[in-house]
């Protein structure tokens, strides 16, 4: 509970007790946070009290009156994962769904102004109209674009066009631990948002570097997000249905294609000449166990526990899932010619999806990123994710081989629903440069807690193999704490990443769990802990599979 | 089901949000993407369907009570059904209406009950009805219509009215439309009259669960004393309560349940009604939650102990609701133009009225209704047609209330103006 006072200096800066709580069952509403969530515990630590901010100004007057009474923030955008919530005690949660507003689309510039609680669907749904699109993260549209561009990470579908999370922030609001505010890039010096560097201060490296501050770092209240082309209509037509029995009518400039290759190299190569070829819109593995995930999680079972169907599944398992969305038919056929001619050099087939029943349904759910939490909800309820860091993409099939014949391991044991242990998602970022990621992807059912020991155990191997591999700093490897045994063998970023979090949040309002305490911590840490995580990091180091 | 049975779908929430949203293949705007007024106006997770579910967990694992404020925050909901569509397009095992209605069913057994709520137990008791009102005046509406009684005379089609369109005298018009044009068609129409009694949902629904039996007992043995083959209600509240809480909960009718708008689209559709008279609107219509997404038929339940084993056709997903023969209606009538709004049918946003919102939580309620006014007006209809009392009377107060220039009319009231100007009956 938190002393009456404060309580009450929450609720008047707030402008009533309607926006403040502190009843337990409420806060337990805010504590149960099942993704991502790499502990034992059903449930993360309780906040002191949830606070619902309407203002950048509301944010600040939070802020401070926390930091001057020796309390923490966290703030989250739509709250999902565990690492948007209280790390231990004495953490206000700043919920921001009321800051929900697109402030503005700027057509020309290219660039669309929101506030937190904006979601992927939200945006989308009124860049289309513009002739915009935007980047939606594979977690789903139903993340927050402020979120996903200040403070964490995430690819999506449309990464061939749009990049990534961390290449997608312009200008951006940012409250400091302190309640000072600080705007980044053009919005720092002008009226204007169009850039994230200069006019302006330039930060966007310490604002976010490459895995995001989960709100180590103070509250982004604001952010401009590059936008992108829609080749297409400004909308996209829809009749009955709501996901997989979707009637949809996209635009006929757009066509999905599956492309499949003989081996993991020539889907190497397909990918690398994609982008040298400059063509297509959405590039993504597709991932044959996640598929049944989605369409048939029920019959899965039984079909690939037939050994015939499943070597045959198997066949297909180096697909690409690859769709072309061009301005006019004729770029469509010159793009389709590149296609083909690409699967011919590399010994592949491609099948085009464009005039089968379901193609209106399956190119508008691509391009709104519906289908990764399908894949993962109904075949289990829950996932976890490892690997997928930035790296060539010869680097990234290499990893993905590798993880494959691990998770095969924990789904033997039971720890994994079986998905052909495919490894599940990712692509190539942004055309030409040839660099991506593939994820792999866990999926299981959290209520049998008996197996938890396996998930843990799978996202340790899979850290340690990207180590011992040298396959760069994967998903598995964001988890609370993992910088001790990280930082000395990544050149010491964590002091320097220490020394921001220090300089920026002197007092450490902003709960850093999922990011980093500040220098004197983690110096003080270092020396308690020292040799500690030696051995572990020596293990990793030659670990093997 | 209990609160405990019900546990694994609570521990299955993966806390991802898509409870408070339109499904997202189907969002199509900023303004109309979000699908749950309680946690759109009340803020806090925990009032979304997700957020109490959590609520729900806490207690059960005995880290929070049960009080005063939690159980204002459960029922600050209309149970419209909203969440469970959305969650139940990504999820196979998760029944989160189901879990909304035992986390009621425990408030009230653990004694923290709503004062309106208890008022509203009380007239059912008293007077069979939730409006307060005698139950010596419940057949009023049908003066002079000339229908058969049924303790009198036996009927093929046995007529219920419901509590609301019984004794709201503001949309007595419409409940007298209905059963004049369904009589005009030949039908040997039937009412219970003073005799007729709630049908017993809106109490379970409020929690009191055990309530609705002896309703549901009584309703039974009505209907089987009518002779009737069929019962049709205009009251989306009760055709909910028939179609899915009386089988849900082992209770069979017996005999076939429509509601008005199936059954008049269906002697549209065999001719035996036929609008002629032209009505140059542009209309918009909203879909009841009770009539659409929760008047889906009861699937059937599943006795496994894990969901993700339930084969997919026993999921209530809310497509089965009755979304098209309301829509057929309105086509069928001359001169009408019928323009969507972005949330409809299983996905609709909700009027307000229902759980038990209207008499304990009227300013939510209203609140609610605007939100759908607003979208109705976007539409650049000049009518909000609707097709179920409680729907009409909450846009009504909402109209009222905020100066809308929205004209609130039911399916039946429109398609009687087309009929009266040529013959109801053409068969």
């Amino acid at each position: 509970m938190l002393p009456a006072k404060v309580y009450k200096e929450l609720e008047d800066a707030l402008g009533g007790a309607e926006y403040v709580t502190q009843e337990p069952a409420l806060l337990d509403s805010y504590a149960w946070q099942p993704a991502l969530n790499i502990t034992h515990e059903a449930w993360i630590p309780r906040p002191e009290a949830v606070v619902v901010p309407r203002t950048t100004e509301e944010v600040q007057a939070i802020v401070r009156i926390c930091s001057r009474n020796g309390l923490k923030v966290k703030a989250f955008s739509m709250g999902w994962a565990a690492w948007g919530g209280p790390g231990g005690p004495g953490v206000v949660q700043i919920d921001l769904r009321r800051m929900n507003r697109i402030i503005e689309i700027d057509e020309k510039n290219m660039y669309a102004v929101v506030e937190p609680y904006v979601c992927g669907s939200q945006l989308q749904s009124e860049l289309i109209k513009r002739g915009l699109n935007c980047h939606i993260i594979g977690a789903g549209p139903n993340c927050a674009q402020l979120a996903s561009v200040t403070s964490g990470w995430g690819y999506g579908w449309t990464g061939l066009m749009t990049g990534f999370s961390g290449r997608n922030p312009l200008g951006v609001e940012w409250v400091l631990p302190d309640g000072e505010v600080l705007r980044l890039g053009a919005p720092g010096s002008t009226e204007r948002w169009f850039t994230g560097d200069g006019p302006g201060p330039s930060l966007r490296g310490i604002m976010r570097g490459w895995g995001g501050a989960q709100s180590g770092l103070g509250v982004f209240t604001k952010v401009a997000i590059k936008v992108y082309p829609w080749p297409g209509e400004p909308e996209v037509k829809r009749g009955k249905g709501t996901l997989l029995d979707l009637q949809a009518q996209v635009p006929p400039t757009h066509k999905v294609f599956f492309l499949f290759s003989p081996s993991y190299e020539k889907f190497a190569d397909v990918a690398y000449k994609i982008g040298n070829a400059e063509i297509g819109y959405v590039h993504c593995k597709g991932a044959v166990g996640a598929t049944f995930g989605i369409f048939a999680p029920r019959a899965s079972e039984k079909i690939l526990s037939n050994p015939a169907l499943r070597a045959m599944i198997k066949a297909a398992q180096h697909c690409t899932l690859f769709m072309l969305a061009c301005h006019t038919e004729r770029e469509l056929a010159f793009q389709e010619k590149v296609l083909r001619q690409i699967m011919d050099e590399t010994d592949g087939f491609l099948m085009d999806a464009s005039h089968l029943p379901f193609h209106g349904m399956f190119a508008w759910g691509t391009h709104r990123s519906i289908f990764p939490a399908v894949a993962a909800f109904r075949p289990g309820g829950d996932f976890l994710t490892s690997m997928g860091s930035n790296e060539t993409y010869d680097c990234q099939v290499y990893a993905a081989k590798l993880s494959e014949s691990m998770k095969r391991e924990y789904i033997d044991d039971g720890t994994f629903i079986e998905d052909m242990a495919d490894c599940t998602w990712g692509g190539i970022y942004e055309g030409t440069s040839n660099w991506g990621h593939l994820e792999q992807i866990g999926i299981f059912n959290r209520r049998e807690s008996h197996k938890a020991e396996g998930r843990y155990a799978f996202l340790d191997d899979t850290m340690k193999l990207t180590i011992a591999k040298s396959l760069g700093f994967g998903l598995s490897s964001l988890g609370a704490g993992y910088w001790k045994l990280y930082g000395p063998i990544m050149f010491n970023y964590h002091h320097w990443q220490s020394k921001i979090k220090q300089a920026f949040d002197p007092q450490n309002t902003a709960d850093a769990t999922f990011y980093i305490p500040p220098y004197d911590e983690v110096l003080k840490t270092e020396a308690e802990e020292k040799g500690k995580w030696d051995k572990m990091r020596s293990d990793a180091m030659t670990f093997r599979i | 089901m209990t609160l405990q049975e019900l546990k694994p779908d609570m521990e299955g929430c993966a806390r991802c949000s898509h409870c408070k949203w339109v499904p997202h293949l189907q969002i199509k705007s900023w303004r109309y993407a979000k699908v749950c007024p309680s946690v759109d106006r009340y803020h806090f997770h925990s009032y979304s369907g997700g957020g109490k579910m959590n609520m729900g967990n806490s207690y059960l694992d005995g880290r929070s009570e049960l009080n005063d404020t939690v159980a204002q925050v459960i029922y600050r909901c209309q149970l419209c059904g909203a969440c469970q569509v959305s969650c139940q397009c990504y999820r196979d095992d998760i029944d989160l209406a189901d879990v909304l209605l035992a986390i009621r069913s425990t408030c009230v057994e653990q004694g923290f009950v709503l004062p309106e709520h208890l008022e509203m137990i009380e007239s059912m008791k008293r007077e069979d009805n939730t409006m307060y009102m005698l139950k010596a005046d419940r057949g009023r509406w049908s003066d002079g219509l000339d229908l058969i009684d049924i303790n009198r005379e036996k009927a093929d089609v046995l007529f219920h009215a419901g509590c609301r369109y019984s004794y709201d005298e503001d949309l007595r018009d419409i409940v007298r439309s209905a059963a004049t044009l369904m009589k005009s068609s030949g039908v040997r129409l039937g009412i219970a009259g003073k005799d007729e009694a709630c049908c017993g949902g809106r109490a379970y629904e409020i929690g009191y669960q055990g309530e609705m039996k002896n309703y549901a007992e009584d309703m039974a043995s009505r209907v089987k004393a009518s002779g009737a083959h069929t019962l049709v209600t205009p009251c989306s509240d009760c055709y909910y309560t028939f179609k899915y809480l009386y089988p849900k909960n082992g209770l069979d009718l017996g005999v076939k349940v429509l509601h008005t708008t199936e059954y008049t689209d269906q002697l549209i559709k065999q001719g035996r009604l036929r609008p002629q008279v032209e009505i140059p609107l542009k209309v918009t219509y909203h879909d009841p939650c009770h009539l659409g997404r929760r008047g889906e038929i009861y699937k059937g339940g599943w006795e496994g102990d894990n969901k993700l084993a339930r084969p997919s056709r026993l999921k209530q997903t809310g497509k089965l609701g009755i979304f098209d023969a309301p829509r057929d209606i309105l086509k069928s009538i001359p001169g009408i133009e019928l323009t969507e709004m972005e949330r409809i049918r299983e996905f609709s946003w909700c009027c307000g009225a229902g759980g038990g919102v209207l008499e304990a939580e009227p300013e939510f309620a209203i609140w609610t209704a605007k939100e759908r006014l607003e979208e109705a007006a976007a539409t650049g209809a000049s009518v909000l047609v609707t097709a179920c009392p409680w729907c009409e009377r909450v846009f009504k107060d909402a109209v009222k209330e905020s100066g809308s220039l929205l004209k609130i009319l039911d399916v039946m009231e429109l398609l009687s103006q087309s009929l009266n100007g040529g013959s109801h009956a053409a068969g």
